[in-house]
């Protein structure tokens, strides 16, 4: 059985753009989120055995949500997606729970690495 | 092996280590429940007890050593650390440092560091037995592990997007799989750009090192593990290749790099003169493009020489706290602007003038506690050191709420000392500083007893100017009192006005002219019983620069004058004829006794001729 996947960006072009790489590769996506409050609801409806988290969503930025998501299941993989130069955001969205991360401009080989990662 | 090549190196890290010991010293004093400013001084001692150990300075190992054992146990939290444990770390660095200094000089068994010894192997003792521990005297050199768990170096690829983030992550997988003690440097780290991806941890897990070296190698990026091993961090520095883009080059060289970069300006100038009395379209081209080759490599070697202010306050902090402690003051110190950048020669100057302006601040400046409060202040005085960059120039203020000056007294004194008239009625800011500044005037014991400020003053502001610099006073009764430097951001070259007076040279530095003129014989007059000239409505003294420097021979009809000024003071400078303007490297220059106190150097000119560099100080 396939993985499970949530993608939570606000930007369309991103969600689109990781949902090809990552159901090329054989993972089912099963929702998207374009807030933080969204994704942490999602996520509670959905058990994904996976999330990728864009770090600056509008209402909920995707650190509380990583917060709010472990919280609720401490053993929720979450892989983030950030832009360069956002390191200290990152490594506190991995000091609050998210397992590993990625770095926009996006290379598949590289996401699908994280994502192995994340859940190997 | 030839250690002596090393010696130097050696000296500049274990500087650099012993002013993070006090820098945190001071943190932990302040906040000795943080854990924090503990760890990252027994780490900088640490490190100082390796390099010394290898430099084989047993005198100054073995005092590091005594110190890590005191810290250690303050470190792992099983001993309190008090007021007595500070003054004696204190003391113990400043031992360390003589140690370091002796070392590197060869005068390591000159020192008596007994003292400081038994006091550190006493205070350790002490704690031990509280925390019924057996005493560390004897643990190895290299060794920092202890306590359960086993020591981890990770080194992230360097090349990689985040390693901050990355070291994070492995982090996070070692907390799955275990429990982190310890890491060095700490998590927050992490978060910055500069953290170089290598980083310690001590874990304490089931897993045997293969699986755990597994574990970290899968978290991805990762160029190295060592499982076990436990060096110190500078080790690992030196040999690793291509982590830093720095390089450390002996301030030596970059003053000859300046002064042979002084003496290409100074043939270009020449080469300028020499394509200007000839018409040929290939040497112009050429002549312009060396000229601005010329003009880059200048403004790069002058961007090498710029240090951040750091590097000079970063002392401050400890120098203030000692001071007050030594006077039963209370003092809040804050340092504004430490980014900000001054040559290094100036930056190297300026070091005894602050120490000077921050004493009189805290010894004359600030009230005793009881006395603020008396006063409705708060009992903390408040002394701020700031660095702020304006165009081409740099202000550093040294500021505080104390009494401030009390211009009366100093007025009273400046006038039986006849240095100010009956009419003056009050000190404007700028007399005040005049009067202060005036050599000898501030000693005087009556006025320092009464108003504190001045000691020293003079010397301040004869260091400043003969940097190209001034000093400014500002000074508010029960409000404080504010001294503000001003300087040049480099220092060696400037554009400076080239004069004659027989058959002698000088050059006077442009910053300070205003302008020149014809001498008029009907604008001469009198001011105070000497020469003055009639200049914009007023007199301003007048200073024939023949006579200054005692040149006989017939002198010209047609004299000009240059203006000179000082903050607000002018005089007139009259010489026999102008000769142009150039670009010229200032040369520092021992004056023989004697000598007029009317020059700040000497150079050498674009024909090759050696001047001297007058003081506009000196001359208004």
């Amino acid at each position: 059985m396939s993985h499970t996947v949530l993608v939570c960006d606000d930007a369309i072009f991103m969600r689109t753009m990781i949902g090809d790489i990552l159901s090329q590769a054989g993972y089912e996506i099963v929702g998207e989120a374009e807030t933080g409050v969204q994704a942490v609801e999602k996520f509670k409806q959905l058990s994904p055995d996976l999330v990728t988290m864009d770090i600056v969503m509008p209402d909920m930025g995707g650190i509380d949500a990583v917060r709010e998501i472990i919280k609720h299941d401490p053993g929720a993989r979450i892989l983030m997606c950030s832009a360069m130069g956002q390191q200290a955001l990152v490594v506190e969205a991995i000091q609050a729970g998210a397992k590993d991360f990625v770095v926009k401009p996006f290379q598949p080989s590289r996401v699908l690495e994280a994502v192995q990662r994340v859940l190997g | 092996m030839d250690l002596s090549q090393y010696a130097e190196l050696f000296l500049v890290e274990s500087r650099e280590h012993l002013s993070s010991i006090n820098q945190q010293l001071l943190e932990w004093e302040r906040s000795p429940q943080a854990t924090e400013p503990v760890a990252g001084i027994f780490r900088a001692v640490h490190t100082i007890k390796g390099m010394a150990a290898a430099m084989s300075y047993s005198v100054t190992s073995d005092l590091a050593h005594r110190m890590e054992s005191l810290l250690d146990i303050l470190r792992t939290g099983d001993g309190e650390v008090t007021q007595d444990h500070f003054e004696l770390l204190f003391r113990a660095t400043d031992t360390l440092e003589q140690a370091v200094a002796a070392s590197v000089s060869g005068r390591e068994g000159q020192l008596d560091v007994a003292e400081v010894l038994a006091a550190l192997d006493a205070a350790t003792r002490d704690l031990g037995a509280a925390a019924r521990r057996p005493s560390r005297s004897s643990m190895p050199l290299v060794a920092v592990s202890e306590g359960p768990g086993i020591w981890i170096r990770v080194q992230i690829e360097p090349n990689s997007t985040l390693v901050g983030a990355r070291a994070a992550v492995v982090i996070g997988r070692m907390e799955a799989i275990g429990a982190v003690r310890e890491v060095r440097p700490p998590p927050s780290a992490f978060e910055s750009d500069e953290f170089d991806g290598q980083f310690d941890f001590q874990l304490e897990t089931e897993l045997d090192p293969e699986a755990i070296e597994r574990e970290i190698r899968a978290a991805g990026d990762i160029k190295q593990v060592l499982v076990g091993a436990e060096r110190s961090r500078t080790d690992v520095k030196q040999t690793a290749s291509g982590r830093s883009r720095h390089v450390r080059v002996d301030l030596q060289r970059v003053d000859s790099m300046m002064d042979l970069i002084g003496e290409l300006v100074t043939a270009r100038d020449q080469l300028t003169q020499v394509s200007a009395a000839r018409t040929a379209g290939d040497l112009d081209d050429l002549t312009l493009k060396i000229s601005r080759l010329t003009s880059d490599l200048q403004a790069e070697i002058i961007q090498v020489r710029m240090t951040p202010v750091w590097q000079v306050f970063d002392r401050f902090p400890r120098l203030v706290r000692d001071l007050a402690r030594q006077l039963d003051k209370q003092v809040e110190f804050r340092v504004e602007g430490k980014e900000i950048e001054l040559d290094r020669a100036i930056l190297d100057e300026i070091g005894d003038p602050l120490v000077h302006l921050l004493r009189n601040a805290i010894d004359h400046g600030i009230e005793p506690p009881a006395e603020r409060e008396a006063l409705g202040k708060p009992p903390t005085g408040r002394v701020v050191l700031s660095a702020l960059r304006e165009k081409a120039k740099v202000a550093i203020k040294v500021s505080d709420d104390g009494r401030g000056i009390e211009r009366e007294k100093i007025l009273d004194r400046a006038r039986r000392d006849g240095m100010v008239g009956d009419e003056v009625e009050t000190l404007s800011d700028e007399l005040l500083l005049r009067v202060l500044a005036r050599s000898g005037f501030s000693t005087a014991a009556e006025v320092s007893d009464v108003s504190g400020r001045g000691v020293g003053i003079d010397i301040v502001a004869t260091r400043l100017r003969a940097l190209g610099g001034g000093l400014e006073v500002s000074s508010e009764i029960g409000v404080g009192t504010t001294f503000t430097l001003q300087l040049p951001i480099t220092l060696a070259i400037v554009r400076a006005l080239t004069v004659e007076v027989g058959d002698e040279r000088y050059v006077l530095p442009i910053t300070h002219v205003t302008e020149t003129l014809d001498l008029d014989s009907s604008a001469v007059t009198e001011l105070d019983g000497r020469a003055g000239l009639m200049y914009r409505g007023t007199v301003i003294p007048l200073v024939d620069l023949r006579e200054l420097v005692n040149v006989s021979g017939i002198v010209p009809d047609r004299r000009p004058v240059v203006v000179v000024q000082i903050g607000g003071r002018r005089s007139g400078v009259v010489v026999d004829t102008l000769t142009g303007q150039q670009e010229i490297v200032v040369k520092s220059f021992d004056p023989p006794s004697g000598t007029l106190p009317i020059f700040s150097g000497a150079t050498i000119l674009g024909d090759g001729m050696p001047v001297l560099v007058l003081d506009a100080g000196g001359l208004v």
